[in-house]
């Protein structure tokens, strides 16, 4: 009997244990699946999540999805940790106030947007005052945030530069953390118009639920704050990494759980913790995000997986595409012109007034996150299901749609302002070439008899810095440098006797004209050379013809030549 | 002294028996080879004429000044020779008889050592009364003291 016992709670432990690992697993090859057609991670994820979900193979079912909760509020709480750490002064006082005034003019514009279409339509649809206001709160401020993962590849793809490219950075980081604070106000407020629970009925009217959520805002703000102060305090005598990672995953932990247990926000908590962490000790700060991020990746997995498995589309109301629809619409509208008022308010450049908003439609993991959150704050009894429902279907569909056809709009505005392909480094440059596009063709070649008088003559009238000695058929046999050329002026009387062959140098190397010119480059490089023959490609059997020398010092030059002049182009395009 | 000390040992100077220029330089490859030995004689000569053949090392003044680079020398050298009766056949920038033939190789690598043996021989044969010396001396030891202390 006892061992019977065991046995089945042994069992009854086993599946979550199995599921972890299997969503891990499974989420991670199938989302690497998913990339080699191009097709967003975090999408790759939920369609894993779809498949071992309710949805379809049943695999999770909702008890085992409530289990998890714990684990979503701390990857929330990762995420948040995260955002908050993106919140440094030097930001701000590097763009200063312009950026604070384009952050919010873009969220709260989508915000509002978002909000009153999707609450109006909402009530059109249903008549419902209630679930009206509550759909656009939460909504409205889900749809503040920006993905920047799948933004900031599109504009490192396209090597982009200028002040579109510096203000969509600075943009994406900022308004995930505008996104946390107002969904914190929208969800403290939402969930008073609406009861989770039978027993906390919506007493008080509207001043009453206020003052709730303020409490649970700044709650959220204390603790995130007093923990931050006490992480640092730690951090500063800790030396050894394990042991911070330790501490920094603790007191992390420890600012959810008991966020949680208050009754707190616990992203903006978390986000609180990462903002103090990040302003008090930077430096300290850097090695804790980089500590965290490092150890994020399998709970986001984890986590989008759940999500997915959260979704059951079967029976759905024909009107939640409307809202999808219409959460899109309204987004795209709020953020356009957000970003195009922003830019006019605070004179920022015309690229950036008119294609920032197209930047920002990008929506992934923080809104997916936030939809999650609102459906465990409503619970899943009564209305407060429907509610949740309704938001993790609204933000699914729709992020399936944007992270797709989002980074197309982010390559058009970046290609329409003109900051594409200006941000290379010399590296970039050199590996757009061959050695055919360097090669000095038309550098002077010596005959092997030729005596230094002519040689001397010849290089005075040119300015290369190598030149090649051929035989009587043309065939490459040295190279004189100037450099092996100095020893020749110790003595006088030299210059009447010495001919080209007595001068030159043999050939160590050759390089092809279709080698890439990274590779010749390196060839130099490691050789100590200074130039390098050319040979033209070998045709069947036949030895290549020598065409010219690819000289170090002349390819240094013109790759600094093409980077200026594309500098000058971003400089232009910033005025 | 010269610095031609560093690169010229008392076996290396020779009175030349021989009176044209091929027979000339087959000797002072001789004596080369038998003292360095990294290289045959087939190899050197070779190397030597295909310098020759692109322009004359006779300099003028009775000197002549042939030179070779390659991969089977061990240290850089020279080889002197010297005939009072002349090489006619030399072909030198001023038409006149070669009086003094110094050989010089140098590793493939050696490119400034070369050049700058090259310079030094120039240096101190161009002096007229030390060639002259050195011509009408009989003995190679005198030829070789003359030559590494730079006077008559």
């Amino acid at each position: 009997m006892m061992l019977l016992a065991t046995s089945s709670s042994e069992l009854g432990h086993l599946p979550i244990l199995l599921i972890l690992g299997g969503a891990l697993f499974f989420g991670t090859a199938g989302a690497r699946l998913f990339r080699r057609i191009r097709f967003p991670q975090v999408l790759g994820y939920i369609v894993i999540g779809l498949i071992v979900g309710r949805m379809w193979l049943g695999l999770i079912d909702g008890e085992m999805l409530r289990n998890f909760e714990p684990f979503n509020a701390f990857a929330l709480g990762i995420i948040g940790f995260m955002i908050g750490g993106e919140l440094h002064r030097d930001i701000f006082k590097r763009f200063g106030r312009q950026l604070i005034v384009i952050v919010l003019a873009e969220g709260l514009a989508a915000c509002i947007v978002v909000g009153s279409l999707i609450g109006g339509v909402t009530y059109l649809i249903t008549g419902d005052v209630q679930l009206s206001l509550v759909l656009g709160l939460l909504l409205g401020s889900i749809g503040v945030a920006t993905a920047p993962a799948a933004t900031v590849r599109v504009l490192q793809e396209s090597k982009a530069k200028g002040p579109l490219t510096t203000t969509v950075f600075a943009v994406v980081a900022l308004d995930d953390a505008l996104a946390l604070a107002l969904f914190a106000i929208a969800s403290s407020i939402a969930i008073r118009i609406l009861p989770a629970a039978a027993g906390a009925a919506a007493d008080g009217g509207i001043l009453v639920a206020l003052a709730h959520a303020a409490r649970d805002l700044l709650g959220a703000a204390v603790l995130g704050t007093a923990s931050g102060l006490l992480l640092n305090w730690i951090l500063r005598r800790k030396r050894d990494q394990e042991r911070a990672l330790t501490y920094i995953v603790g007191t992390l932990t420890l600012v959810i759980g008991l966020g949680r247990w208050l009754g707190f926000d616990t992203i903006l908590a978390a986000m609180a913790l990462g903002v103090v962490v990040t302003n008090l000790a930077p430096r300290r700060a850097g090695s804790a995000f980089e500590i965290v991020e490092r150890f994020a990746p399998p709970i986001y997995v984890l986590f989008f997986v759940l999500v997915g498995a959260h979704l059951y589309f079967n029976d759905m109301e024909w009107w939640l595409g409307v809202l999808v629809g219409v959460y899109i619409v309204a987004l795209a509208i709020g953020k356009i012109s957000g970003s195009y008022l922003g830019g006019r308010w605070t004179g920022a450049p015309a690229t950036v007034r008119k294609y920032l908003g197209l930047c920002m439609l990008c929506q992934a993991g923080v809104a997916v996150g936030l939809a999650l959150r609102a459906a465990e704050l409503f619970g899943d009894q009564g209305a407060g299901a429907l509610v949740g429902t309704i938001v993790i279907t609204v933000i699914t569909g729709a992020i399936f749609i944007l992270e797709l056809a989002g980074p197309p709009c982010v390559k058009y505005a970046v290609n329409k302002a003109g900051e594409a392909g200006l941000d290379v480094t010399e590296e970039d440059l050199m590996a757009s070439y061959t050695v055919a596009d360097m090669v000095d063709r038309s550098a002077p070649t010596f005959p092997q008899g030729a005596p230094l008088t002519m040689i001397l003559r010849t290089i005075a009238d040119t300015d290369a810095m190598s030149y090649p000695v051929v035989d009587d058929d043309k065939k490459l046999v040295g190279v004189i440098t100037l450099n092996d050329l100095k020893q020749s002026f110790s003595a006088e009387g030299l210059t009447a006797w010495l001919v080209a062959f007595d001068l030159m140098k043999p050939v160590p190397d050759m390089v092809t004209e279709q080698l890439p010119l990274a590779d010749a480059v390196d060839r130099m490089r490691q050789q100590e050379l200074d130039c390098l023959p050319v040979l033209s490609e070998p045709t069947d059997g036949e030895e290549g013809r020598f065409v010219g020398l690819l000289e170090l010092r002349k390819v240094t030059r013109m790759l600094s030549q093409e980077m200026l002049r594309r500098q000058q182009q971003v400089d232009a395009a910033s005025f | 002294m010269t610095e031609l000390t560093e690169y010229l040992t008392p076996e290396r100077v020779v009175v030349l028996k021989s009176v044209t220029k091929a027979d000339a330089l087959g000797e002072l490859v001789d004596v080369l080879v038998a003292t360095d030995g990294g290289v045959s004689a087939e190899e050197l000569i070779k190397e030597v004429w295909k310098r020759e053949d692109l322009m004359s090392t006779g300099i003028g003044n009775g000197l002549a000044i042939p030179h070779v680079r390659m991969s089977g020398i061990r240290l850089a050298a020279m080889v002197v020779g010297v005939s009072r009766a002349g090489i006619d056949d030399y072909e030198s920038l001023d038409k006149k008889p070669v009086h003094i033939i110094v050989l010089i190789a140098a590793p493939e690598g050696a490119h400034e050592t070369y050049i700058r043996m090259l310079a030094k021989v120039a240096d101190v044969l161009k002096e007229d009364t030390l060639r002259q010396a050195a011509i009408e001396a009989d003995e190679p030891a005198t030829i070789h003291r003359i030559l590494t202390e730079g006077k008559a």
